[in-house]
């Protein structure tokens, strides 16, 4: 029997106790000073508290993580995403503390983690590669060998970080003028985010789409990959919106691309969930990107469409199961997912963060709709993290069927006291050439510099009239004797709301 | 009762008033709508406009400071304030916070860009106090009511914590 620790928080945190549950594992969590509230710590068997609210200081401490688990009893530590889940480091340390890392081995994610490596690994795999630089140039490279490189790669082109991910120390370059600005700002953003300075030069493609293959691999020599997601709708290279299948792969091309991953996986002898990222041009060439040995935030869609549980299979392959997915069926869609990334953001104002008191919660059910959610009512979204607070995944046995289902699952979401990008998904699915299925990864950043700050939740002058009819009736409820119960919880309400400012 | 509401830069005056055959009777810039209205948990209203029975479902939250209430309706959110209060003492209950001292709190993490009053200065409801820069986004924090600054706590280049008092109000 195997206890497993989750070194994570929020939903993916909450995702991998469900599957725990499932499987009749016993969990334990881990927290920071904030969220001794928080979701995954009240839906675990265990908690144990691990430091202070910086994620420095807790979700990232290796020992506390490790010392946590031996206090629990656990034998099998679940990552998750983000934080230590591709750190090589914490997989080394599980596993010198005996251990099971429900994750690839610390080689393969040493391996893949740079992004140099993980492009020649691709190229021995004869896989293509977007056209770049071989080797990570460090500090030591001088600004005249990067220019010249730079030119037999040819402009427009991407400064990149060799340890980098999520967007961080990315740059694009339109002309050989700004290069040298553009390497030292993504130099000192790359030495503070992933403390290697070290970049690489890659060509940018006119309007790629992104489109990834996610795939699980065995102990025993079997890789599997499945339907691919796509990724394009992504504001600033961060992804808002996933699907799957894409649009603008075929059946033939499917196979072509998975059987590119698989190779790449094998070839490096690649365990447990991953995924490869690949750019598909307008010509239907694709490349690799990097890869992600990791369980993704979008990994609901590939789920929805091929019925598999990939929480599930993380674990039974780190028990030293076989894979026992039939490779056809997991190339084959079964429908169409849709996932939107619910963050405590406004995007009425940039998509500032919006954390804060979580007074009402109901999240969006019915037929084909999924909610990986982490929160609770009553609890406060802190300032510490990634501010995601869900995840709404809307299954449909056709694309356009699963945009409608998405769409009336926004209008039902209900989250109270804080502002989040539901607003924004709702008036993106209504968006044409969203509908349709004609975008790339510039799509929304054009999308939305074009609406010029607009409002996303505008209403007309009839329904601004119904809120302010709505405001007007609420507080003549709440002051008349009838009501005094809510209006003496309100006053509660207000009362604590004046001792926390 | 008559309440101000204030919605995008827009007041609406409304009064509410008891129908005699059940329900409530609300006026909005003039005009008369009969409504019934059930409460539904804490925050919430289910509405049957007039005699068509035009079912709507509004959510109204406080957003925890400010006074400003967050009011939902189909899936978008939307800020309001009521800051009108001529003949009930419901719409200062709502509100949160009335009477006193108000302070402008930074909601996040970030550093202080430009503080816009000096002490003793008269603001007005909802007038610009301090700009805070966060997520290198500025955002402007407005006065919760109209009063005079007491205090500035913080000054242009300050480094601010969620929560850190900017200026009070009286």
């Amino acid at each position: 029997m195997m206890k497993i620790l989750i070194a994570n928080r929020g939903e993916i945190a909450v995702r991998i106790i469900r599957a725990c549950r499932e499987m009749g594992l016993p969990t334990v969590a881990v927290f920071s000073d904030c969220d001794r509230d928080a979701r995954h710590v009240r839906e675990a068997d265990q908690a144990f508290h691990i430091g202070p609210s910086e994620a420095v200081k807790s979700y990232l401490r290796i020992d506390a993580i490790v010392d946590a688990a031996r206090r629990a009893g656990a034998d099998a530590v679940h990552p998750g995403y983000g934080f230590l889940a591709e750190n090589a480091a914490f997989a080394r340390a599980c596993a010198d503390a005996g251990l099971t890392f429900i994750g690839p081995s610390a080689d393969a994610i040493a391996l893949m983690g740079s992004k140099t490596a993980a492009r020649a690994a691709a190229v021995s795999a004869g896989v293509s590669v977007v056209p770049g630089t071989e080797r990570p140039l460090d500090a030591t490279v001088s600004d005249e060998a990067i220019a010249t490189a730079a030119d037999e790669i040819g402009y427009p082109l991407l400064v990149k970080a060799v340890a980098g991910g999520g967007g961080k120390g990315m740059r694009t370059v339109e002309d050989r003028g700004s290069l040298s600005s553009a390497i030292r700002s993504a130099r000192s953003e790359a030495g503070s985010a992933f403390g290697d300075s070290a970049i690489y030069l890659e060509r940018r493609l006119t309007r790629p789409r992104h489109i990834e293959i996610q795939l699980l691999g065995d102990h025993h020599g079997t890789v599997v990959p499945f339907v691919e997601r796509e990724c394009s709708i992504q504001r600033r290279h961060q992804k808002v919106v996933e699907e799957s299948p894409s649009i603008a792969v075929s059946p033939e091309l499917r196979r072509r691309i998975a059987g590119a991953a698989a190779a790449v996986a094998r070839s490096v002898g690649y365990t447990n969930a991953g995924t490869i990222e690949f750019l598909l041009d307008e010509n239907g060439s694709f490349y690799f990107l990097e890869m992600n040995t990791r369980l993704q935030v979008e990994h609901p869609v590939t789920e929805m469409v091929s019925r598999e549980d990939l929480v599930h299979w993380q674990i039974r392959i780190a028990r030293g199961e076989k894979l026992t997915i039939d490779p056809e069926t997991a190339l084959t869609p079964q429908g169409h997912a849709i996932e939107c990334r619910i963050y405590a953001e406004d995007p009425d104002q940039g998509f500032m963060p919006s954390p804060g008191l979580i007074r009402g919660l109901r999240p969006a059910a019915g037929p084909g709709v999924r909610d990986d959610g982490g929160v609770t009512a009553g609890y406060t979204v802190p300032v510490f993290y990634d501010s995601m607070i869900a995840k709404l995944v809307a299954w449909g046995a056709t694309r356009d069927e699963a945009v409608r289902r998405m769409s009336r699952a926004l209008r039902e979401y209900e989250v109270l006291g804080i502002k989040t990008t539901i607003p924004f998904f709702l008036w993106l699915m209504r968006q044409p050439d969203y509908a349709e299925g004609r975008y790339d990864t510039t799509y929304l950043d054009r999308l939305l510099a074009a609406r010029n700050g607009q409002s996303f939740s505008e209403l007309t002058d009839d329904e601004e009239d119904l809120a302010a009819m709505a405001v007007a009736l609420d507080a003549f409820l709440r002051s008349g004797p009838a009501d005094r119960g809510p209006a003496t919880a309100w006053k509660a309400a207000a009362r604590r709301d004046a001792l926390r400012e | 009762m008559t309440f101000d509401v204030e919605i995008n830069g827009r007041v609406r005056t409304v009064s509410v008033e008891r129908a005699a055959q059940g329900g409530y009777r609300v006026t909005i810039d003039g005009r008369p709508h009969a409504v019934d209205a059930a409460r539904v948990g804490t925050l919430g209203l289910s509405l049957l406009l007039d005699r068509a029975g035009i079912s709507r479902d509004v959510q109204i939250a406080p957003a925890g400071r400010n006074g400003e209430l967050l009011i939902r309706i189909d899936g978008r959110t939307i800020a309001a304030t009521l800051n009108g209060n001529r003949s009930g003492r419901g719409a200062a209950d709502a509100g949160g916070h009335a009477h006193g001292e108000q302070s402008v709190v930074a909601p996040m993490p970030g550093r202080v860009v430009r503080v816009l009053v000096e002490r003793g200065e008269t603001v007005a409801a909802r007038q610009g106090i301090v700009v805070v820069e966060a997520m290198k986004m500025e955002n402007e924090l407005r006065a919760p009511r109209a009063g005079r600054v007491k205090d500035v706590v913080v000054g242009a280049g300050d480094p601010v914590e969620a929560g850190r008092v900017l200026v009070v109000i009286e």
